[in-house]
């Protein structure tokens, strides 16, 4: 007679077979998205890196060196052949060189030489108004944004009880983070640029993207806010101070690191829109800095260059080739960086934040 | 001096300081601390406000588009455009069986040099009778096509003159608000009798009868002797093209008696202004013969491009979910979880932008290698079409579906899953048995969150999908997928900047962006409500 099996020996079979097949499937799901989303960041960091890098310049005063490509406004680029040479050059350079050259030739006594230059237009130079004019963007947005968005938290997490009316604000919260960016984008020129007549300019992008990122911004700061132990506020509230009071001291410290990384996510999701600041804020091309306006009541009612509708003008409106490719990759590259590091930022200070109070 | 502190003397002046004060300033009657609930509560409001002031935005500037396109269809029909229309209709089918014949051509030419391995020249020579053939078939609507050009011509001429009018109306409605009457007075509208003209049109029945009719003769008789070709699958060909050539000459009598009771002051109900929209197959704007606003080419783009990512984004991003909170070691989950969020922080126009760069040149070579020619669609010449789209969209749609899905899983309860290893159920099998289903509503409501996101986004579809205003060719089955499209959100982005705010052309777009936004509206509202009404919960 035979010692029965023991029924808790691991089985070799049909089952266990499919069973590390399954789990090989959804590990190789997951790290397929890895390495997609890695591609994309590494292919553009790699062919735009060197668009920074080889940008250094040197200079004769102050900071001593500085990088064309991130200060310095557009151009349009010639190439052209110079003594059976293939020359590339911005649009200054290329006129100083044009003029210096048939000077030359007329104290020579030759005939004036002809250039047959091909034109790309914003192919080269920098992108230091589109910094700028995001940089804007994303502080005067973030600032409503903020302000209205934590304000909100404070009620819905301090003040209100459950009832119809809060679950229908709650409801109208959901709903708005839901609405495509374009149709912000619809609603903003609408209202701000015709309605209240305030054209093209960084007012109504400001309003429009504040709008746009309301609900991260609120969920965000609840989140952080219901964070906080209720015993602060009991304590606080025991001691006799008001509820306003409580709020002020005893909550809104403890909560603000938490609505202030999380918000960051918010900044990123502003920088990074396009189709919101498309007929609201944004501009193919303008000459002046923000800051070199008339009057200073002005400021607010211009439009700006933005990265990503930059971005947007450089892939789409001109050709793809080697002349195009470095102020296309570039751009890219130097978006996507600050946006990474942004998010990035975001995502790591509130995996430290998070359960930092539990009593 | 307080009532309290006569029945208790003693307290000395130290501990008075301490009391609670009762009396609170009141401004309007409220407390401070109501006043500032009440500031922080009308903040929490702006939400609410915000999303009425964009259905009012909406609304108020899409609403007329209706009655705007009733009126650009009453004068499609009062100018008689609708009646030419009947008759270049006929013209435009006829023009695709040439393109049925030309390609018949190409096919027949391929196979004299490829297979018979025929000279170029030789090829061509042998190929001399087709040609006689598809030349005679081709230039047989010559009659009938001037004689439709001169009525178009006729027409354009109504709908132009009408145009002015609407237009000399305008600046003399904008003279007299100005307060300038003698210069009002002074613009002057060409009054235009629509019957009389039209009816000129009209008049032409007969001639367009007969010009038909010896159209139709001459096809008949064309069709009846046709040239030989050289292989079974080419006559095969052939035959189908006499039978499509045969249906559309049947078609002739329906033609002709539509436009003998065609009537030009038949009003347009605004209904029918509705359905031109809603179901219109054609997005035609900025023509000189007439502009349609038809909404289906671009919904139809919009489906195509967000099944496609859907299709790659939900298996990926269901399967992540899965693999993270059920079989992932405790380091994986910690980095994989962030560095998919990190994905979603990719701004969509860079992700354009690579899909323009990188990703379509990619797949039209990729279509190009023998050893993927089986997969439908394969190869394409566009680099840019719905399938580079669907991609990106894939890649945007992942972390949405992915971290929703992986609270779904999360949420639960962890004595499901002990329950079910205590009963002798393996890994998989839990799993697959009772985690998913039991986390299947919130999976569900994060997939139409995951499709709200990609029907609302804009540049990738922009940028990548090909922009051809057209229905795609379902014909095609999957391969349809290798299309360009256009869709509703990049319809909004690449036309708003160049129309003219109160135009029609502007309110359309509006209509479209409300219908996009009724759609999220709709999407978020289901997805709620199935997390709300299929949560399993203990006990």
């Amino acid at each position: 007679m035979s010692a029965p099996a023991n029924p808790f020996a691991p089985r070799h079979g049909s089952l266990r077979r499919a069973e590390t097949a399954v789990a090989w499937a959804f590990r190789s799901a997951t790290y397929f998205i890895l390495l997609c989303g890695g591609f994309v960041f590494g292919n553009i960091c790699l062919k735009g890196l060197p668009t920074v890098t080889g940008a250094f310049r040197g200079l004769d005063h102050f900071p001593y060196v500085t990088n064309t490509f991130l200060f310095e406004a557009p151009e349009s680029l010639y190439v052209f052949e110079h003594d059976g040479k293939k020359v590339e050059m911005g649009d200054a350079e290329y006129r100083a060189f044009r003029e210096a050259e048939t000077a030359r030739a007329a104290a020579e006594g030759l005939p004036a030489p002809k250039f047959k230059a091909k034109s790309y237009v914003y192919a080269s130079g920098g992108i230091w108004p589109c910094i700028v004019g995001t940089v804007l963007l994303v502080v005067g947005s973030m600032t409503i944004a903020l302000l209205l968005g934590v304000a909100s938290a404070i009620y819905l997490s301090e003040y209100a009880r459950e009832g119809p009316f809060v679950r229908f604000i709650r409801l109208a919260i959901l709903n708005l983070a839901g609405v495509p960016s374009i149709v912000f984008g619809l609603f903003g020129f609408a209202m701000f640029v015709l309605y209240f007549d305030w054209n093209v300019s960084l007012l109504a992008g400001w309003f429009t993207l504040a709008f746009m990122v309301l609900p991260v911004v609120i969920t965000a700061s609840e989140e952080a806010l219901k964070a906080v132990p209720r015993g602060f506020r009991e304590g606080s509230l025991a001691l006799g101070a008001t509820k306003w009071q409580t709020i002020r001291k005893n909550v809104l410290p403890y909560a603000l690191p938490g609505i202030l990384t999380s918000s960051i996510l918010g900044i990123a999701r502003v920088a990074g829109e396009t189709a919101p600041i498309m007929f609201t804020a944004a501009y193919v091309v303008r000459d002046k800095l923000p800051w070199e306006v008339e009057k200073f009541g002005d400021f607010v009612f211009q439009g700006v260059m933005a990265l990503p509708y930059h971005i947007y003008v450089v892939s789409s409106k001109i050709p793809q080739n080697e002349y195009t490719q470095r102020v296309q990759y570039g751009t890219a590259f130097v978006f996507l960086g600050i946006v990474a590091l942004i998010a990035g930022s975001s995502i790591l200070l509130r995996n430290k934040l998070r359960g930092r109070y539990q009593w | 001096m307080p009532p309290e502190s006569s029945t208790t003397p003693a307290v000395d002046s130290t501990v008075r300081s301490f009391r609670i004060q009762k009396e609170r300033t009141r401004i309007l009657g409220l407390t401070w601390d109501e006043c500032i609930q009440g500031f922080f509560g009308g903040n929490a409001f702006v939400a609410v406000i915000v999303l009425g002031l964009i259905t009012f935005f909406l609304f108020r500037e899409g609403s007329s588009f209706f009655t705007q396109n009733r009126d650009n269809l009453t004068i499609y029909r009062q100018a008689g455009l609708e009646y030419v229309d009947f008759g270049r209709q006929q013209e435009k089918d006829h023009a695709a069986l040439s393109r049925y014949l030309s390609d018949l051509r190409l096919r027949t030419l391929r196979h004299y040099t490829d297979q018979e391995g025929l000279p170029a020249k030789e090829a061509q020579a042998r190929l001399a009778e087709f040609d006689r053939f598809a030349d005679r078939f081709s230039s047989a609507s010559k009659p009938l096509r001037s004689l439709l050009s001169d009525l178009g011509d006729v027409a354009v001429d109504i709908k132009a003159r009408h145009q002015n009018n609407l237009n000399f109306a305008e600046k003399r409605r904008q003279l007299l608000a100005a307060g300038k009457t003698a210069e009002a007075a002074e613009v002057e509208l060409v009054p235009i009798d629509y019957a009389g003209e039209v009816a000129a049109i009209t008049a032409t029945l007969p001639d367009f009868a007969e010009a038909s009719a010896t159209f139709a003769k001459t096809l008949e008789d064309l069709i009846a002797t046709p040239p030989a070709l050289p292989a079974p699958e080419l006559t095969e060909r052939l035959t189908r093209f006499q039978a499509l050539t045969r249906d559309y000459l049947a078609g002739f009598p329906a033609t002709l008696e539509a436009m003998k009771a065609w009537d030009p002051a038949r009003p347009v109900p605004l209904a029918q202004s509705f359905t031109a929209f809603v179901f219109g197959r054609q997005w035609l704007t900025a023509s000189f013969w007439q502009d349609w606003y038809g909404v289906m080419p671009l919904i139809a783009g919009s489906l195509l491009v967000s099944l496609i990512a859907l299709a790659l984004a939900v298996p990926l991003g269901v399967g992540a979910a899965v693999y993270v909170n059920q079989l992932a070691s405790p380091t994986e989950q910690r980095l994989i979880k962030p560095s998919i969020e990190f994905i979603s922080a990719i701004p969509s126009v860079v992700l354009g932008f690579f899909g323009i760069a990188v990703l379509g040149e990619f797949l039209r070579v990729a279509s190009g290698w023998s050893f993927l020619a089986w997969v439908p669609g394969f190869p394409f010449a566009e680099r840019l079409n719905a399938l580079t789209a669907g991609c990106l969209l894939g890649l945007i749609a992942v972390p949405t579906i992915f971290t929703l899905a992986e609270d779904a899983i999360n949420n639960v309860p962890r004595a499901f899953k002990e329950a079910s290893y205590a009963l002798g159920a393996s890994r998989l099998q839990t799993i697959i048995r009772i985690i998913v289903p039991a986390s299947l509503s919130g999976i569900v409501s994060a997939i139409l969150l995951g499709l709200g996101r990609v029907i609302g986004e804009t540049m990738v579809v922009l940028l990548c999908a090909g922009n051809r205003i057209a229905i795609p060719d379902f014909t095609a089955g999957l391969g349809v997928v290798t299309q360009p499209v256009h869709t509703m959100t990049g319809i909004i982005a690449q036309e708003m900047g160049e129309v003219e705010p109160g135009a029609i052309h502007y309110r359309a777009l509006f209509v479209v962006g409300l219908l996009l936004f009724f759609i999220a509206l709709l999407l978020n509202f289901f997805a709620q409500k199935i997390v709300r009404k299929y949560k399993v919960s203990i006990g």
